[in-house]
């Protein structure tokens, strides 16, 4: 419980309210995406599985596969190489050279492929920059999609993060001016009244999530607007003031990758046995590997583990990438720890939540759609409240449009992710197509229909498209449930089960009925503006 | 704000969203910059360059609550502004040194 004097709770109302109908559109964006990308892996799984689920990240011979593809590679992409499972466990590396674009930006060229961790072939190969490898990557484009909306709502850098971090401030403000306002923190946690007047209702949802998420939404608000931030306007600000305007070199420099040495050309490592010696120490599992200078004498090899039981963190390890031998522990940034090392590393457990797996994802989740539901009802409440202005009546429309139709423009993309793939389409321009066409259909029709109306026609196309979706994807050459119960892939079930469940309860929600926009009723009205304000 | 009979007039409304928006975030941006010449290196002379870009969004909601929250608005106009002048003097110091 927070006392201010009267003036500055009235600010802090204000800017509480402002800060969420001004972004509050785009926040419920960034949210709603940020929601589906915490299982961006499992949605990857879900939307191109192999035939077969491997039964580690790195299976055995993984190392070796990855030493055989690169003798297929240019020794001008040796500079630096990265190495994980991506959708469906497909080992993916991109062997590459730092260069710099037209406007002086960082970029990297050179040559990715997918490897099948069963039999360690190449599955697929593109050469280019990594943007434009990323446009050609089918197999994660569906999650790809979320994520690029979540982190740039698909404007180009840097402009699209600077927006998603203005949009992480608008966040945080209203997180911590919602702590403040709240005159009975405490009582209001566990205040969900039986209101005969929904909107009263609403209030009262509103503010029991939206006071449980406080912590998480402050948590969510901070780290993300340090990840637009950090890229977008950061590190160029560092690199100008520290390294003459060099970003490639501030990030080695922060980063603590050693410098070219001996480029004496020499042979690579046995990478299985540095992965079986770093599970070793961990007591963990490999979640990724790096590597600088592939094929010289100072090839020099980082294996970035995957957080043991209890940790937030993982470990990481150097090695030297030619004989073989375990050089160091390494903390995130730089060679030995340090505060802004150690505060840095703390960021993306707290953004992702992918410290505990599928547990740990699952809070997060459910944090997150409560603050995408906060966002939503707490625009909906403060236009309720304007309703006889023509100015907030069209605003509410557009809450109404935003709230129901991006969730709906979200998932038909997989009606176009699904059959433009197996026809070996160009799918990321289909499902954007499909993203704009549906956004502006839902956009019609606010404004012809009324707001009741509206929510029943979105959410009910969103459901059933929710239940089409698993039917869909088997249609399209996914696996079939035996097939998939046959082949181990429990993943693919379960998100099936998920998405049809959504469905039901985007169906379910019909039977609700959401306030109808009304005539003011002044002792309704002044009680929930009251409650809304306490 | 809501135009209540509470609020304040426009005329000092928007000297206040000036200062709390654009001022307030460039004076972040110059804060965070110039922490990178004021601020300890640490043992591994990185600290003054990450500290200031992981705490961007915390001096920013300072230099924002600030500029909200004090009743004398040109006092709050003086602050930041001096704030951002010492800042961006260090930065130009250090760009013409090296």
């Amino acid at each position: 419980m927070v006392r201010l004097p009267q003036q500055e709770a009235r600010t802090l109302l204000a800017i509480h309210g402002w800060s969420g109908v001004l972004l509050g559109m785009l926040l419920y964006a960034v949210i709603v995406t940020g929601v589906a990308s915490v299982f961006a892996d499992e949605i990857g799984d879900w939307s191109s599985p192999l035939a077969e689920v491997p039964a580690e990240r790195f299976p055995p011979n993984s190392g070796a596969a990855l030493k055989a593809f690169a003798k297929t590679v240019d020794p001008q992409f040796y500079e630096s190489t990265f190495f994980f499972p991506r959708a469906g466990g497909r080992l993916y590396t991109f062997f590459h050279r730092h260069e710099q674009d037209a406007d002086g930006e960082p970029i990297e060229r050179g040559v990715h492929a997918d490897l099948d961790p069963a039999t360690g072939q190449v599955i697929a190969r593109h050469e280019g920059t990594g943007e434009q490898i990323e446009q050609l990557d089918a197999p994660n484009a569906l999650a790809n999609f979320f994520i690029d909306m979540h982190v740039r709502l698909h404007v180009p850098d840097p402009w699209g993060l600077l927006l998603t971090g203005m949009l992480g401030l608008a966040m945080m403000v209203a997180a911590v001016t919602g702590f403040v306002i709240h005159r009975h923190l405490i009582k209001e946690l566990f205040t969900l009244r039986r209101h005969r007047q929904k909107l009263l209702a609403m209030r009262d949802i509103h503010v029991v999530a939206g006071t449980w998420n406080l912590p998480f939404a402050f948590i969510l608000a901070f780290t993300g607007s340090f990840y637009s931030f950090s890229g977008s306007f950061g590190i160029p600000v560092m690199a100008m003031i520290a390294f003459g305007g060099d970003q490639q070199q501030a990030i080695e420099a922060i980063v603590g990758n050693p410098p070219a040495g001996d480029a004496t050309p020499a042979g690579i490592g046995d990478i299985d046995a540095m992965m079986a010696d770093a599970r070793r120490r961990a007591g963990a599992e490999v979640s990724f590997l790096a590597v600088e200078h592939w094929g010289r004498a100072d090839a020099h090899m980082t294996l970035f583990m995957m957080p043991a039981e209890g940790q937030l963190i993982g470990t990481i390890y150097t090695y030297d990438g030619v004989s073989g031998s375990w050089l160091s522990e390494k903390p995130s940034l730089g060679k030995v720890p340090s505060a802004g090392g150690t505060l840095s590393a703390l960021m993306a457990p707290l953004h992702f939540g992918n410290f505990a797996g599928i547990a740990s994802k699952a809070v997060w989740f459910a944090l997150g759609f409560a603050g995408a539901y906060v966002t939503f009802t707490g625009m909906l409440l403060w236009t309720q409240r304007r309703i006889e202005l023509p100015a907030w009546r069209r605003f509410g429309r557009g809450v109404a449009w935003v709230g129901y139709g991006l969730p709906l423009s979200l998932i038909v993309v997989g009606y176009a992710y699904f059959p433009v793939r197996a026809a070996g389409g160009d799918v990321n321009g289909a499902m954007m197509n499909l993203f704009l066409v549906t956004a502006a259909i839902s956009g019609v029709l606010a404004i012809v229909l009324s707001p009741a109306l509206l929510r029943g026609v979105l959410l009910a196309t969103t459901g059933v498209s929710l239940a089409g979706l698993p039917l869909l994807r088997w249609c399209s050459g996914g696996p079939s449930w035996p097939q998939a119960l046959a082949s181990g892939h429990l993943g693919v079930i379960a998100i099936d089960v998920a998405v049809l469940l959504a469905g039901a309860l985007c169906l379910a929600a019909l039977r609700r009925r959401r306030p109808a926009p009304r005539k003011a009723q002044p002792s309704v009205d002044a009680t929930a503006a009251g409650a809304t304000q306490a | 704000m809501q135009a209540t009979s509470n609020s304040p007039p426009s005329s000092r409304l928007w000297p206040r969203i000036v200062l709390a928006g654009p001022l307030a975030f460039i004076t972040a941006g110059l804060i965070m910059g110039g922490g990178a010449l004021w601020l300890p290196e640490g043992a591994e002379h990185i600290d003054n360059l990450v500290l200031p870009i992981v705490l961007f969004p915390a001096i920013w909601a300072l230099v924002f609550f600030y500029a909200c929250l004090d009743r004398r608005i040109g006092r709050a106009y003086w602050v930041v502004l001096i704030a951002a002048l010492v800042n961006a003097a260090l930065i130009a110091r250090h760009l013409i040194r090296s």
